[in-house]
């Protein structure tokens, strides 16, 4: 809970007022591309890893109920595509947003976001008596928006190569066609595993947010989570000097 | 024998004639010198010597061979499903029956000498023969008498033996060539690795033909046919990838990566990494990029979870 003075009765009702009271926090185009990315990232998985992981029972039936191996890989590239586009509309979208300023530039890691992860896990083992202030964008968020960002670039290149060898050769060594595809299945686990544990776990699994974070999906966030994770972009929001807001566990 | 131990004759109706005389000694050697005549010529004896018609000399030998059933019933079926079988009942007559391979009289066990297995295919296939013989397991069965390389019926089998132009056939032959080359105890003392089996089934060719060999039925529609082994190194002319050979090779490899890869430019074969394992010396790129991901993922992972628990830890001891 966010509350610091557990068990004075006044304090409990502000509590539940706040945990009713909800925040906007992303627009509807937001949720949809978010649900976009949800699509292509489960035809991607299931026609990837079970490439990659082509041994395992699994993997078989995945492929033989797609059509074959010919079909796995035709679905494969054109998930690949739009994906790219998704990717591509997205940076885009962002940019015009910051250039134009009507988007502040919130998912840029910064100095602060290097010391909060010590802070914080300094904090997780009682060596600081409060965590991490949050901005529009915990460090948390910030790192897996990166490392996934940079992942799916990553696999767009080698994508593009593993599916062009011909064409691709002839400018650069023939060696890149098996290192492009070393890189294309290791970067695939990579982000594979960031959703897996440390997405699932902080959208549905966390005990903060179980049985699940909704705000990507209904664009509004509970006050109250605000206040616990987001603590310097409710000030923002609110026009508060951030002590009125404080840290909380 | 009284009589077959002499001069006898037998005529047929085109005119041929076919000598009745039995060498009495090959018929000692061999592995049939347990056996009585009537055995297999059945329903005759010195008592009883019916008269039968054949039309042809080859029509005997057709008719002779179906003795052999009655004891080789195995054998009998699966010559059944042979390409020869097959040409036979599509009514050429010169499609090789048992007697054929095997002799009448004098059969032998048929894998004491492997050299008589490639000889005895010679008869009809002396081309592919020749072109055998100067390959690299050709040569050294015939001038170093060397029993491990392969002959005919190592690959193309000894009696089902099937077209080789199908398709099901061309997937299996990895299998084959695995036979031996995934054994170190045939390939180990020739200084032949027998990573190159594992290398080509993990990559893109070997996972694709895996595939298209269990897809079954509607599924079984392959874009196009896969490469195996004897698309780079040949068929009958496989030659050795060491020594002077080892030019050639290479240069025919970048034509047949074209058949497929019609744009394949000349260093397109250096995309695979010739069944060599990815070292420091070898693909050194493809070696390090694993190696960062050997790496980098298990730190990753138990980065993760250990900040995962210490989360849930400091969420419990708060409340």
């Amino acid at each position: 809970m966010w509350s610091t003075g557990k068990g004075k009765g006044n304090e409990m009702d502000v509590d539940t007022v706040i945990q009713e009271e909800r925040v906007k926090r992303f627009s509807p185009a937001r949720s949809v591309e978010h649900l976009a990315h949800v699509a292509t990232f489960v035809v991607l998985v299931c026609t990837g890893l079970s490439q990659r992981f082509y041994s395992l029972d699994i993997s078989q039936w995945i492929i033989l109920h797609l059509g074959g191996i010919d079909n796995v890989r035709l679905i494969h590239r054109f998930a690949g595509v739009i994906c790219s586009l998704q990717i591509i509309t997205h940076l885009a979208v962002a940019a015009i947003g910051i250039v134009y300023g009507k988007w502040q530039p919130s998912m840029v890691i910064t100095k602060k976001d290097f010391t909060d992860v010590v802070h914080n896990i300094r904090y997780y083992l009682g060596m600081e008596k409060s965590p991490t202030r949050g901005g529009r964008y915990t460090y948390k968020q910030k790192f897996e928006y990166w490392g996934i960002l940079t992942g799916v670039l990553l696999m767009m290149l080698t994508g593009f190569i593993l599916w062009f060898p011909s064409v691709v050769t002839k400018y650069l060594p023939g060696e890149i066609i098996p290192a492009a595809k070393v890189l294309h299945t290791n970067e695939a686990l990579v982000v594979f595993l960031i959703i897996a544990i440390w997405h699932v776990y902080n959208a549905i699994f966390s005990p903060e947010v179980f049985p699940m974070d909704t705000s990507i999906f209904t664009g509004y966030i509970s006050k109250a989570r605000m206040f616990r994770e987001h603590p310097d972009e409710l000030a923002e929001m609110e026009e508060k000097p951030l002590k009125d807001i404080p840290a909380s566990p | 024998m009284k009589c077959h131990g002499y001069t006898v004759k037998m005529a047929f109706r085109s005119g041929e004639s076919l000598s009745g005389t039995i060498n009495i000694s090959s018929l000692q050697a061999s592995v049939h010198n347990k056996l009585s005549c009537s055995d297999c010529h059945y329903g005759f004896s010195s008592e009883e010597h019916p008269k039968r018609h054949f039309a042809t000399r080859r029509d005997y030998t057709l008719a002779s061979s179906e003795n052999c059933r009655r004891c080789h019933f195995d054998k009998y079926t699966k010559t059944m499903e042979s390409i020869h079988h097959t040409m036979l009942s599509q009514g050429n007559l010169e499609a090789p029956v048992c007697i054929d391979c095997h002799g009448s009289h004098g059969i032998s066990h048929i894998s004491k000498e492997r050299a008589l297995i490639a000889k005895r295919c010679q008869r009809c296939h002396a081309g592919i023969y020749d072109i055998y013989a100067k390959s690299v397991h050709g040569n050294a069965l015939f001038n170093e008498n060397n029993q491990d390389v392969p002959v005919c019926a190592d690959c193309h089998t000894a009696h089902a033996i099937e077209d080789p132009r199908t398709l099901s056939y061309r997937e299996r032959v990895p299998d084959m060539c695995s036979n031996c080359h995934a054994n170190k105890a045939i390939v180990g003392k020739y200084g032949l690795s027998t990573a190159v089996v594992d290398t080509y089934l993990s990559d893109f060719h070997g996972v694709t033909l895996k595939f298209y060999r269990l897809q079954k039925g509607a599924l079984n529609k392959p874009a196009k046919p896969m490469a195996v082994c004897t698309d780079c190194h040949g068929i009958h002319n496989i030659s050795s990838t060491v020594g002077p050979d080892a030019t050639v090779v290479k240069a025919n490899l970048v034509k047949r990566c074209q058949k497929c890869h019609a744009e394949a430019p000349k260093n397109f074969p250096d995309s695979w990494l010739s069944h060599y394992k990815p070292s420091l010396k070898r693909a050194p790129l493809v070696f390090f990029v694993n190696l960062i991901y050997k790496i980098f993922i298990p730190i990753l992972v138990a980065g993760l979870v250990l900040q995962i628990m210490l989360h849930v830890w400091r969420y419990v001891v708060n409340r």
